[in-house]
Parts: structure tokens; sequence; C-alpha cells
């Protein structure tokens, strides 16, 4: 982080400290705001202060930001070609929650870049889904992968299809898939619950290549597994970003990272302060005087 | 000693069938002849049974029942035990459902403690039902119950029972009890309901979902928690009503061992395969 | 253009903005839209757009029978199934009461009536409640079809694990080991059987595993069978000396140990992962509240 950075985070965080005060002494007329909420505003305008500059930098510099390599998204392309090679379909759960869960929508984006491999390699692409709004949102960004790589006449709507709603219905419906078509590869990303184990041992029984992506902290074990990769958590969100390569997306890595540090380093402090008080040293703890 | 490898590499190698076969029978065998195995309670088991020993007598309780059929036999022994204890203490129970299947789980609930309690609608229980919303219906149980419940689930109107005179919204009830199988569940009550109105809060979940719980229970968010099975038999040990969630330690134990037994197998067999691989 | 890709965009940043911010601002309308109104626009949304599903499902079992496809006949099952469960739900009550007794049609009730010669009249069941009437139609679906089903599915982990666990736990490295050790502790300790394994058997099972450990290190028989001998002699005199005592020392007692992998570097574990999830959910959002990331509306 270069001086003008650290100049423009310092600035930034001490407008949102007195932006953050101000709301708090708003006279009661107009006092909309929720006093005992000002730490965690602050937070949040700090974070979109992080992401927003780092976007700008990546926008504006020609320098890349450094990602490691994440080894199940580098074998997703593999995957893909494996597929093709063996001439069987792909096939790709998004979890079984709807498009509200984050988890969804980040399994849906990541659908749309193995869309486009799946394209680009005249591979096909099984997607079976537990809802409705997923099947259209999943549908639309197949589309547009398809028209993207040239090949709309590929793309066929059925590839998305739905199963059901009920948790294991859908698991039993995806498992009679897998005996049935076989697919080379088999990947899961999004939210899941106890059937994750179902579809990565019915997968592993069947021979194929299985890349999980999950921050489902509970299934998580499950994946890695019975899986061969597995992205993990931030890992999963990470995802868009390392196979679009886009800059704003990988600065949003990055801020993720930089907030991290930060929690880190606040962690530290506030065990300090709270060691220190609790030792009797001193008087001031910083949790308490921030009302966590 | 080499027979013993190559028996062991055997093992290490053997079809998943077999071992389907081995772990069925350990769990059925014992459930037809039962064995009694001696259960040991845990801290975070026993604080769910002093918080509900420790609610005000005659109060109004709300529980959750946030389940379906797959998760019943880890579940449903827990609940029923949670609503004989309440009883016993003559507690009022409301029950609500976040997941439709709950509703199924509430009645088979009933159905069995009515044999032992002959229980009486809209004295000793109200059956609120099943709503759509996910953690809407708990952040709208939390401002306003009569908002998300107008009737309760065989259609009677709840100004037309006397047990809901005074219940207005969550802080109207001294506990609630959530027996949650994902989502909605645990987190939501958390974060919606037992947190923002300060009623405390217990939860029965499976075994699965203990981890993620956990903070919450650490934290005193959550007044301990029934963990799966295990959590439901320790339960009913300290309730004194010996249940379905005991006579499944036997067999849960049992496929335990077995699984273990395989690890240590195949581990053996992949130390012997390495030593002969070095050796050539 | 514009209405395909700006619109929703805006929409998202409007309604994402507002239920972001909104927590922060103390206003009654406010709070309701976010506390009640704006999920239940989501359900309301979701539950219409079932149809569009259902409609894929039947229309793609339709064709697989009509092409005569492999298993054709399940797609039979599946459409039979579906209107099944749809007629009995919203066409039929399915539950009629003669007193105590429940009936799933009328006729079949009132056929009752005149077989038994009862003066009893014949009460169908509310709509609303006839879902969840002891001995109605539904209700016997539910109990007769459904649970089964979703059990046995849920049942089909518990082989899964074992299996599961049985290729994958692998002493290959350092922390597959660890791994292995703590799924160990932790099945064994978990359950009753563990409290009956006491401290002093796991002491003399380490004794004897870490002579194992020790000969592919050392050649000298003297010391392998000099350390293994010390270590019997060391558990034994600790055992007499604290009386056998079946759950101490608790490091070696499985419930114990259990409990302590559980609740102390699980859980810090856990923390971190959730704290590491929560920060990539927060990020990811504001992604798609400020438009940085569209390809969820189709825009590559």
């Amino acid at each position: 982080m270069n001086n003008k950075q650290i100049q423009t985070y310092s600035l930034g965080f001490l407008g949102i400290t007195l932006f953050t005060f101000a709301l708090t002494q708003l006279p009661d007329s107009i006092h909309i705001f929720q006093s005992d909420r000002a730490v965690m505003f602050a937070l949040l305008l700090t974070i979109i202060m992080v992401m927003l500059n780092e976007v700008k930098q990546a926008r504006i510099s020609s320098d890349s930001i450094f990602l490691r390599t994440i080894p199940g998204l580098k074998a997703v392309e593999e995957a893909v070609g494996r597929s093709t090679e063996m001439g069987r379909p792909i096939l790709y759960v998004p979890g079984i929650m709807d498009m509200n869960e984050v988890e969804t929508v980040a399994g849906v984006i990541i659908l749309g870049h193995v869309a486009q491999m799946t394209a680009q390699y005249e591979t096909s692409l099984d997607v079976p889904v537990a809802r409705s709004i997923v099947m259209q949102a999943a549908r639309e960004s197949c589309k547009e992968a398809y028209l993207t790589q040239g090949r709309p006449e590929m793309f066929n709507e059925d590839m998305v299809h739905y199963i059901t709603d009920d948790q294991f219905a859908y698991a039993a419906g995806v498992n009679g898939i897998m005996q049935r078509d076989k697919p080379a590869a088999c990947m899961y990303m999004g939210k899941f619950y106890a059937e994750s184990l179902l579809f990565a041992e019915t997968g592993n029984s069947i021979g194929a290549i299985q890349i999980a992506g999950t921050a489902s902290q509970a299934q998580i074990p499950f994946f890695v597994t019975a899986c061969d990769y597995t992205l993990m958590g931030e890992e999963y969100f990470a995802a868009s970003a390392y196979l679009s390569r886009k800059p704003e997306l990988i600065a949003g890595v990055k801020t993720q990272d930089m907030v991290k540090l930060m929690l880190i380093s606040f962690i530290g402090v506030a065990l300090l302060s709270r060691a220190l008080s609790d030792l009797g040293l001193t008087s001031f703890n910083l949790l308490t005087w921030l009302g966590l | 000693m080499k027979f013993l490898e190559d028996m062991i590499l055997k093992f290490g190698s053997v079809d998943r069938r077999f071992i389907f076969l081995l772990i069925g029978l350990a769990v059925f065998i014992p459930l037809l002849r039962p064995i009694d195995l001696p259960i040991r309670t845990t801290p975070t088991t026993e604080r769910v049974y002093n918080a509900i020993d420790a609610i005000p007598a005659n109060s109004k309780v709300l529980m959750s029942f946030d389940y379906g059929p797959s998760t019943k036999p880890e579940i449903h022994p827990m609940t029923l035990g949670v609503m004989r204890q309440l009883l016993r203490k003559d507690h009022q129970i409301y029950i609500t459902c976040l997941w439709p299947d709950g509703l199924y789980m509430a009645l088979d609930a009933l159905e069995e403690i009515n044999k032992e309690f002959d229980l009486v609608e809209y004295e000793d229980y109200v059956l609120l039902g099943f709503r759509p919303g996910n953690e809407a219906i708990v952040k709208g149980l939390a401002s306003d119950l009569r908002k998300v419940y107008t009737v309760d689930s065989k259609g009677t109107m709840l100004a037309d029972i006397p047990m809901m005179d005074g219940v207005n919204n969550l802080k109207d009830f001294q506990f609630i009890f959530t027996g949650s199988a994902g989502y909605p569940g645990t987190f939501e009550w958390v974060q919606y309901g037992g947190d923002p109105t300060g009623v405390p809060l217990s939860s029965g979940t499976t075994s699965i979902q203990v981890n993620e719980v956990m903070p919450y229970v650490q934290s005193g968010q959550v007044r301990g928690i029934l963990a799966g099975m295990p959590g439901a038999a320790e339960y009913e040990k300290l309730i004194g009503t010996p249940g379905i969630a005991i006579q499944g330690m036997a067999a849960q134990s049992f496929a335990h061992l077995v699984i273990v037994l395989f690890i240590v197998l195949g581990n053996l067999a992949y130390f012997i395969t390495e030593r002969r691989e070095r050796k050539y | 253009m514009f209405l395909k890709r700006y619109i929703p965009i805006g929409i998202v940043a409007f309604f994402g903005s507002l239920t972001l911010f909104g927590w922060f601002i103390e206003n009654k309308s406010v709070e309701s839209f976010i506390n009640d109104d704006a999920t239940q626009w989501y359900d309301i949304i979701a539950s219409f757009a079932i149809f569009l599903g259902a409609l894929n499902l039947l229309k793609l079992q339709f064709l697989k029978v009509v092409k005569r496809k492999q298993g054709w006949q399940y797609s039979v099952v599946a459409i039979t199934s579906f209107f099944f469960a749809f007629t009995i739900g919203f066409f039929m009550k399915g539950a009629f009461f003669v007193g105590e007794d429940v009936y799933f049609t009328q006729k079949a009730a009132e056929q009752a009536v005149l077989v038994s010669g009862s003066s009893e009249s014949v009460i169908p069941v509310e709509w609303g409640a006839h879902i969840s009437a002891e001995g109605g139609l539904f209700k016997w679906m539910f109990d007769s079809i459904f649970t089964p089903l979703s059990a046995t599915m849920f049942a089909l982990l518990a082989f899964y694990v074992a299996s599961a666990s049985y290729r994958a736990f692998r002493a290959r490295n350092f922390e597959a080991t660890l791994l292995l050790l703590a799924g160990i502790i932790i099945m064994l300790g978990r359950v009753p059987v563990g409290s009956l394994i006491t401290p002093w058997m796991v002491m003399y099972l380490l004794v004897f595993v870490g002579t194992i450990f020790m000969s592919t290190y050392f050649r000298d028989r003297k010391l392998i069978f000099g350390s293994f001998v010390l270590g019997l002699l060391g558990v034994t005199a600790l055992g007499i000396n604290m009386d056998w005592n079946p759950t101490q020392p608790a490091i070696f007692f499985l419930p114990s140990l259990q409990e302590w992998i559980y609740t102390v570097p699980n859980l810090a574990g856990a923390r971190a992962i959730m704290i590491g999830i929560g920060l990539g959910i927060i990020v990811t959002s504001l992604r798609y509240i400020f438009g940085l990331e569209k390809s969820y509306i189709g825009d590559q």
C-alpha cells in the first residue's frame, strides 16, 4: 500500500467517523438514526469505501492484482475438457436454495462461466435446479454465455430444468440423473444441506471428476472428503473474480482481505484492552466503550 | 505375518457394498435386541435442562417445530422430552412451525404426549401451525404475533382462544425452544427472535448443525443445545423418561464402531501397501 | 437493452440499499418494510414462480413418455404422483367425519353410516384444515408415502458416511492424520460406547502404537522392547496410583477429549470460517448492490 492510499484511507475513515458521530447527534425532531448501531454503520461505510477505492484503483492501474491459484477453479476447465473427450455431459448443481441466498447467486454466476466453456468445447451441460426462480436466472446466465461464445444454436432451454423444491426428493432426482446419464464431471456450487454427501458419493461411484464450492460450513467437510476439489467459503465467493479476471471483481477479493486484516488488528487491540482491563492495569475497555 | 498382512490388504480394498451391509447389520441388530448402554450427560444438554427447569411456574413457552420426517429420529425425541418437562410444570405451550412438515411433526408429538398427559387444547397448548415466510415469520412474531397468525391450525380465530389473551409478540413468552433441522431454524430464531427480544432461547438440532450453533451457545445467546440423537438421549435421561433416543444409542454406537474399525483397517492396509512399495 | 440491463440493476441497487441501510434508520415504515414486507414480497413471487417449475417438470416428463425415451415408465410414475398430490391437496377434502371415524370420501362416509345404521351425520373437514386432519387423505399420503421416502433418503447418509470415511481417512500426511484422529475421537466420544472405553485402555493402546512407530525408526530391539515394557509399567503404576479411575486422566477419556475438541479447536476454527464467510457474503452482496457484478442477469 503506497502513501497516497494510506492517506486516502485515513481521510476516508476520519470522514466516516465524523459523519457517523454527526448522525448520532441529530436533534430529536429529525433523529432517524439508530445510535446503538453506530459502530456497525461506520464499519459498513468503511468496507464500502475500501471496496470502491480498490475498484477505482484496479480500473485505472495497469498492474494486475495478485490472486493466488485456487486448484478447484483451475480444475474447472480440466473437467470440461475431460467431459468433451469422453463425450459425456457435465452436471452442474447450483445448490438447493433460492436466489435470496448470496451463495445461490454466486453459483449461478459461476454457471455462466462454465457455460461459456461448454459452449466453446461443445459439451452438453445439465443443470437440474430445485427452485423456479433459480431456473429462470440460470437459463438467462447460460443463454447469455452461449450467445457470447457465438453458439446460440447450442443453447437449449431444457438444459436447465426444474426437479422439485423438496430437499431429498431433489437429491433423489439428481442421483438418478447421475446414475443414468453418467456425467464425466459433476460440479456442486451453491448452498447445500444434508444432501451434499448424497451427491458427492454418488458422483464418486460413477467415476466423475467432482468440484464443489460452498459457504455452508457444515457441508464443507463432506465435500472435502468425497470430492476431488473443494472451494471453501471465501474461495467460493472469489470464484467469479478468478474465472472472469475482471479487475473490479478481483478488487472485491482484495477488499475482503483488507477488511479481514482490519478485523484481525481490531481483535488484537480489543484483546489487549480487555486483558489490561481485567488485570486492573487500566479502567478502559475498548469493547465496552464501543458498546459491543 | 504375511498371511495377516494379506488379510488386512483384502479389507483395505473391500467393496463398499460390504461396508453398507455391515453398517446395516450394526444398526439393525441392536434395534431388534436392545442393549442398555450408560448415557453420560454433557454440559450443553444440562444447560438446556436447567434453563427449562428455571422457567417460572405457569409460564407461556413457544415451541417451534422446524424439522421434517427425514430428521424426525434425531429431533422428535428432543421435542417430546421438552414438552414432557414443560407439561410437568404446568407451563402452557404455543406451537409454531417454520417448515410445512413441522405441522405434521407437531401433530405427531401432541398425539404421543396426549397418551401421558391427557392434554386439553386451548388450555394446555395452542397449535398455531405453519406460515410461509421463513425468517419473516420470526420477525413478525417478534413485533406483532396477530399480524402473522389470525387463526390457529384448525381455523379458530385467535381472539376466540382464551389462552391467547395477552399474547401479542415474542416478549409475552417466557421461553422459546426450537427443534431445528436447517433453514429456517435456530439461526433465524437467535437473530430475529431471541436476541432482539431478550427472551431465553434453547434449541435442539441435528448433529451436523451443532458446529455452526456452538458459537451462539458459548456466547449465551442460546441456552445450551441438544446435539443430535446423543443429545436427545441425554435429555431423556435427565427428565427420567427413556425413549427412542436412548434406544437408538446402541445402534449408533455400533455403527460408529464399525466405521472406526474400517478406517483402522483401511489405514493398516495403506501402511502395508506403502511399505511393500518402498521395498520394491 | 435498457429494459434488460439497467432496470434490473437499478431495482437491485435500490432495494439492496434500502434493506441494507434501512437497518440503521429509525422509522416505522422502513422497519416494517424490511422486517415484514420485503421477505414476504419475495415469498409471494417465489410461490407464484413454482408454476414455472411445475410446468417445466411436466413438459419434460411428458416428452419422455411421448418419445418413449429410456426410463419413460418412471416419468409415468412422476406425472401420476404429481397429479395425485395436486388433486388431493387442492380439490379433495379427503376427510369426512362420522363421529370419531374418518373417511377419505363422502360416499364412503355415507356408506358407513348406512351400514352401521347410526344417526350420526357426515361432517366434512374445513378447507385448509384438510391437509392436517388426522385420518384424512392428505395426512395419509404424508405419513405413508412422503415420510418413509424422506427418511430413506436421509438414512442413505449413514451408509455414505461410512464409505466416504473409509475411503478418505488415510494418514497420508500430518494434516490427514490429525483429521483421522480427531474423527475417530469424536465418533467414539459422542456415543455411549466411548464412555465404556476407559482412559487406561487408551493409554495402553498408545504405548502399543508408540512402540510400533518407534520400530520404524530404531532397529535396536532391546531399546524398543525396553521402551514398551517401561510404557506398560508406567501406565500400570499410574493406574494403581489413581485407583483405575474410569474417567481420569481426562485427556485420555474419549468423551472429555471429544468435548474439548468440540468446544476449543473446533469452535475456534468454526468461528474463523464463519467470519471469513460472513465477509465474503458482505463484499459479494455489495458487488451486486453497486452493480459491479451483473452476471446473474446474464450480463457477461
